[in-house]
């Protein structure tokens, strides 16, 4: 889920990320905004990332509850010049309805 | 809400100031932000007995973008003291999902360190889990606000 769901992000496809992303989803971004479902999905096809790669993913599970660490290296380019990024993440997953939707993604540039 | 050691929390007034995001919700969110308030309480006491009770063994802490276990959010606690940190948290919301819940707010940070004081403000989200009656802490995470 969490390569869709990093695929739905580079592809800039708010359908496939609405499936994933609970009604009640809320994000903490690296600059510490707080972003809702529906600014997510308003928001993704602005978004300048052209590959997204996870790495040094641990999964914990919690009964229903899935916590996942790792990193994202972002490519992109934004007004015209190229950038690369890494953030470290924690999404915390459900498991509803016979599937696991992402319920908190919180991400912080990574300091290591 | 925040872990690392050496800080002295004086104040988690915001914690009182909740939105639950759900109805029906008012008791699990008290329970939730007891177990905030015994975090920090813990943590300005350096009580690394008490946080072993309030961190799950698989706790994963992310602060400025580094990630900590148990383990090592626990083997910082001795340090208390050593460099003074004063934190307000503030402008808090709970929302529940299943058995887990998510807490976000803001905190406001002044760290003293060779005689200067350094301010700074954090978003941060903590992400908890009822285990047998008990909400136990799985996930935190924190952001540097712009200043």
């Amino acid at each position: 889920m969490e390569h869709v769901s990093a695929q739905a992000y580079t592809i800039k496809d708010p359908k496939a990320l609405a499936a994933i992303l609970d009604d009640g989803f809320v994000c903490v971004t690296s600059e510490g905004k707080v972003l809702s479902k529906a600014e997510v999905l308003a928001d993704v096809r602005t978004y300048t990332a052209l590959q997204i790669l996870t790495e040094s993913m641990l999964v914990h599970l919690h009964g229903d509850t899935a916590i996942v660490s790792g990193i994202f290296r972002t490519k992109g380019v934004e007004h015209g010049k190229p950038y690369t990024r890494r953030e470290r993440f924690v999404d915390t997953w459900i498991y509803k309805n016979g599937q696991w939707v992402s319920v908190t993604t919180m991400v912080s540039f990574a300091g290591d | 809400m925040r872990t690392t050691g050496w800080l002295l929390i004086l104040v988690c007034a915001g914690l009182l100031r909740v939105r639950a995001q759900e109805g029906g919700k008012g008791g699990a969110t008290t329970a939730v932000l007891a177990q905030e308030q015994a975090w920090s309480d813990a943590e300005s006491r350096n009580d690394t007995g008490a946080l072993e009770q309030i961190f799950d063994n698989a706790l994963v802490f992310i602060e400025d973008g580094r990630l900590a276990t148990k383990g090592e959010c626990l083997a910082r606690v001795p340090l208390a003291g050593s460099h003074p940190r004063q934190i307000v948290a503030a402008a808090t919301a709970v929302h529940f999902f299943g058995s887990a819940a998510v807490v976000v707010g803001t905190y406001h940070e002044l760290a003293v360190k060779d005689g200067k004081a350094s301010p700074k403000a954090w978003r941060f989200i903590d992400t908890w889990v009822n285990k047998q009656g008990r909400w136990m802490l799985v996930a935190a995470g924190a952001s540097p606000l712009p200043k």
